[in-house]
């Protein structure tokens, strides 16, 4: 387990250092000066600072000496700087990353949850009205703009039926009183967690119920049932720990595909996460800070991976045998 | 064409021997709601590709006062901010927005098959290697990175398509890879590897074909996820300004969404019936061109 | 004399298969003593399993359904039973070991705790005495070192070690009937033998009656008191396991005992010259038509066989025939 583990990690460190490559690539084979993509279009620096900036990056440097700069510069914390925001990047991000967070933790553990719950419920009875709308639901939901399913969503839940809010974390003139607030955010919380589970709550039912077809139909379900053992127990005991294997690989590797989709809800709702952040940064060609952001998301991807293949190996302990 | 002689003995003698295409359309054709998609995708087609020649509005114009509701002028589905024609822009947007769809789905099929062939084919370290640059795509959201490069490269029709390309075909290559190492140990490659056959043939004229099926369907359902791709870049403000498209029109349109729901709605309602249609057409696919691993 | 612990009367085992109702096992009729082990045995595919299944209240539905027929344990018929009747009864006054050691035991789940957890339904225990009940029981099926293995994973332990925890499972309860689903077919033959003898020690100190199913005429000749035999989901021969080795009486039954050379009075000469039964088993869909189902392959096949079912005949004590040339002996 630690074994696995310590591989994973350095796994980790060396496809980090790739994205930083990739990153730094990117800067030099666009077209301009990288001083210029660096510093942003509108971001308004002075010819001062782009000289400043030049002389920072050694552009005067054969290419792998600026490669190793830029290394060193990221390994010391610094992603670059934003000119527009006049910060830098990564503080730029730390203030960002907890709403991300927050948003995407919620909208995948909502799928994950419900849609796992779905699909087992509608596993039990194969062709009943719940399974039919688990299938159109999925359906919907693969075929769908996640951004327009919540443009959808404030147009029924917040403008016509103004139940929610339209946009935003929390209420400006809120007073801070500390649950207040809390709830206050869970409000603002609602409409952009259920878009962003809109996609992946199908996807999980559908993934789990065919799962749990499967499980249904094993040995040891049958092992279980010559046991005398209660339906509840057969099904919710026995099959379920084995039908979520699948469930649980999916949600890790579906990781980087959910940022991708809070990058357009957070737009959409205007919620101040890094999607936002991003959506910024291309108005303003911003491009240290998309970079910056790509970087931190690859980060994130694999500390996510890594915690999904701790759990994976809680549930089935035939992995850490191996 | 080995499995399939199989099935002849079993016809009536009669009867001439059903080509797999044949029997493929067969399949299809008895799925209820792969011709709705199919039929779904002419309407789509169509729409956006005649269409143009027929109502001849230009989308990027104002012809009209802006924000006029649907059914109020001569312009059936309403105007947008800017005062242009919404089903102007549905109809030329359609023909961008599937234009990319379909050029950035091959890019990813062709990125797609031709990494994960190598890698199931030749196995060792061209296989380690391949899949470490697979999982290094995985590991990065691939949105954001299409973001990247679109800006920095800039939002033309052209830079769209290989950007979402580049970032989609990790899911491809992995199907296609399982696809080889399930193929390359069957008896006919065995065959044409002892007549001397060379790597080159084997993998794209012996293997290839074998492994075709499921490779058709994931070019398909691929078609869809490229145009909502599209969709969200364009949306997110990366699409060629000369050119209208379903996802521009609802970023153009959002911040107005207070005074007008149609300039949201309609292009929304158009995105999902043609990806709607494409998995319908894919999932049929999927059904008639491997029977026997339909799904329950 | 004592009411027989299991009483199966023209049992009927049905499967929709391709749009039609069709018996895999049919006019099935048995009893099974208590204590006794009687063995069931028949070529691949006759309908061994689904008999036992019915017993247990487990034929897989659908696409199955007992559609005739009862099956009375201990006078409760499992054919009409609720569900949380026969949940009474699975694992505690009847269990069943199964053929796939390997894939019967759940993964995720150590074999103590599949033990222990079967301990608490029925007997209501706490986690600690199940504990400690599945420790013991695993000593009583000759685990080595239970008290470690009990925390081990199945797939820890190998294909022998997870059929013993299996018959552990199926023995925590101490039921009245066991019934073994060629429970050593996927195994060793040197493991086999010890599994047969972990039965008959167990069988002694518990009383269990055990229903044995198996292909293999020799493991019965060792193991049990009585025997049925099944062809083509029928029941055609049944008696005493001695006098059915020393006097096989259905065609297809003499055919069996001939593949077995040591159990035959003069083996041939040459021990590679076995007896092969020729033709092959039948399908379910043609055990519907009418005659003798073994009728293609019999050597003494007559007119009246593939006509007419051959109805069951008595010959002296407690053995039946189905079998038209018994019955004309007979008359
Ligand atoms: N799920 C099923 N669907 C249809 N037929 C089945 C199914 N399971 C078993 N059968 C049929 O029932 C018959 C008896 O099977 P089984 O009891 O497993 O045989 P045995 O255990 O004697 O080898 C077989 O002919 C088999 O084809
Ligand atoms: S009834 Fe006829 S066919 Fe069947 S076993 Fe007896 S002799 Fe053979
Ligand atoms: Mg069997």
């Amino acid at each position: 387990m630690v074994k696995s583990l310590s591989k994973r990690i350095g796994n980790a460190v060396i496809l980090l250092l790739a994205v930083l490559v990739l990153n730094f690539t990117l800067i030099h084979i666009a077209p301009g000066d990288p001083v210029e993509v660096l510093a942003g279009e509108m971001g308004g620096a002075t010819p001062e600072l782009l000289a400043e900036l030049r002389a920072d990056f050694g552009l005067d440097q054969p290419f792998h000496v600026q490669l190793f700069t830029y290394l060193g510069n990221v390994l010391q914390g610094n992603l670059g700087y934003s000119f527009y925001y006049d910060k830098p990047v990564t503080e730029l991000i730390f203030d960002r990353i907890g709403a991300t967070l927050l948003l995407v933790i919620t909208a995948l553990l909502f799928a994950l949850f419900v849609g796992t719950a779905l699909g087992i419920a509608s596993a039990q009875k194969r062709n009943s009205l719940l399974s039919n709308v688990v299938t159109l639901l999925s359906l919907a939901g693969f075929s769908a703009p996640v951004f327009w399913i919540g443009i959808m969503l404030i147009l029924l839940l917040s403008v016509a039926l103004p139940i929610f809010p339209i946009a935003g974390m929390a209420t400006a003139d809120e007073p801070e009183g500390n649950f207040a607030y809390i709830l206050d955010v869970v409000w603002h919380l609602v409409l952009p967690a259920l878009t962003l589970a809109s996609i992946y709550l199908a996807f999980y039912s559908r993934l789990s119920r065919a799962s749990m077809l499967e499980v249904l139909e094993s040995d040891y379900i049958r092992t279980a049932r010559a046991k005398g053992l209660s339906r509840f127990l057969v099904v919710y005991k026995h099959a379920l720990r084995n039908a979520v294997l699948p469930v649980v690989t999916f949600a890790g590797l579906q990781f980087a595909q959910v940022i991708s989709g809070a990058v357009l809800v957070e737009t959409v709702f205007a919620w101040p996460g890094l999607g936002t952040l991003a959506f910024e940064s291309i108005l303003r060609r911003d491009s240290p800070t998309l970079l910056g952001i790509l970087f931190f998301s690859a980060v994130l991807v694999l500390v996510v991976n890594i915690v999904v293949d701790i759990a994976y190996r809680i549930i089935d302990p035939r992995i850490s045998a191996k | 064409m080995i499995d399939s002689s199989l099935d002849n003995f079993n016809t009536e003698p009669m009867e001439k021997p059903a080509s797999p295409a044949r029997q493929t359309w067969k399949m299809f054709s008895s799925n209820q709601s792969a011709v709705a998609g199919l039929i779904l995708l002419a309407i789509v087609l169509i729409f956006s590709l005649v269409g143009p020649l027929v109502y001849q509005v230009a989308p990027t114009e104002m012809v009209w006062m802006p924000l006029t509701p649907p059914l109020e002028s001569e312009y059936l589905l309403g105007t947008d901010y800017l005062g242009r024609d919404i089903l102007a822009g549905l109809i030329n947007g359609g023909r961008i927005t599937i234009a990319i769809g379909a050029s950035a789905a091959l890019l990813t099929i062709v990125i797609g098959v031709t990494i994960g062939a190598l890698a199931g084919y030749y196995g060792g370290w061209v296989d380690n290697l391949l899949m470490r640059v697979t999982e290094f795509f995985q590991v990065l959201p691939n949105l954001l990175l299409a973001m990247v490069v679109v800006m920095l490269f800039s939002a033309t029709l052209t830079n769209i398509a290989i950007a979402i390309g580049i970032v989609s075909w990790t899911s491809t290559a992995r199907l296609t890879r399982a696809e080889f190492l399930r193929l390359r140990s069957m008896d006919y490659v065995r065959a044409e590897r002892s007549i001397g056959a060379k790597n080159r043939r084997i993998i794209w004229a012996v293997i290839l074909p074998n492994a075709a099926p499921p490779l058709i369907v994931s070019a398909a359902l691929s078609i869809g996820t490229a145009i909502l791709f599209e969709a969200g870049l364009a949306f997110l403000g990366l699409s060629d300004p000369n050119n209208m498209s379903w996802g521009r029109m609802i970023g153009d349109n959002r911040p107005y969404i207070l005074d007008s729901w149609w300039g949201v709605t309609f292009p929304g309602i158009a995105i999902f019936l043609t990806v709607l249609a494409i998995s319908l057409v894919g999932d049929g696919l999927n059904d008639a061109l491997n029977p026997k691993l339909r799904k329950r | 004399m004592q009411a027989p612990l299991l009483s199966v009367r023209d049992l009927e085992v049905s499967f929709q298969i391709g749009g039609s109702d069709v018996p895999v096992v049919r006019d099935l009729s048995f009893d099974v003593e208590h204590g006794e082990t009687l063995g069931i045995v028949g070529e691949s595919g006759c309908g061994k399993s689904m008999t036992a299944l019915a017993i247990m209240g487990l034929v897989p539905n659908p696409p199955g359904r007992i559609s005739k027929g009862s099956i009375l344990l201990e006078g409760i018929d499992i054919t009409t039973a609720s569900e949380k009747d026969l949940q009474a009864l699975r694992g505690n006054d009847m269990s069943m070991v199964f053929q796939e050691p390997m894939t019967s035991l759940n993964p995720v789940f150590t074999v103590g705790e599949q033990i222990a957890e079967t301990a608490r339904a029925h007997f209501g225990l706490s986690r600690a005495e199940a504990r400690n009940k599945a420790i013991e029981i695993l000593r009583l099926v000759g685990i080595p070192s239970p008290e470690k293995r009990v925390d081990d994973y199945p797939h820890q332990l190998s294909g022998g070690m997870r059929q013993r925890v299996m018959i552990a499972i199926s023995l925590v309860c101490e039921p009245k009937l066991l019934i073994a689903d060629e429970p050593t077919t996927a195994l060793d033959v040197t493991v086999q033998a010890q599994i047969f003898d972990l039965f008959r020690e167990l069988q002694e100190k518990t009383k269990t009656a055990i229903i044995l199913i198996t292909h293999d005429i020799g493991v019965v000749a060792e193991m049990a008191d009585r025997v049925m035999v099944m062809y083509a989901g029928r029941n055609i021969e049944k008696g005493p396991a001695i006098d059915f080795i020393r006097a096989p009486q259905h065609p297809y039954t003499r055919g069996l005992i001939s593949c077995i050379p040591t159990l035959q009075a003069d083996p041939p000469d040459e021990p590679d010259a076995l007896f092969e039964i020729p033709g092959v088993v039948p399908s379910a869909v043609e055990l519907a038509k009418p005659g003798c189902a073994f009728a293609p392959r019999c050597p003494n096949v007559i007119d009246r066989c593939k006509v007419e079912f051959p109805p069951s005949t008595q010959i002296e004590n407690n053995r039946s025939v189905s079998c038209w040339l018994a019955q004309e002996e007979t008359v």
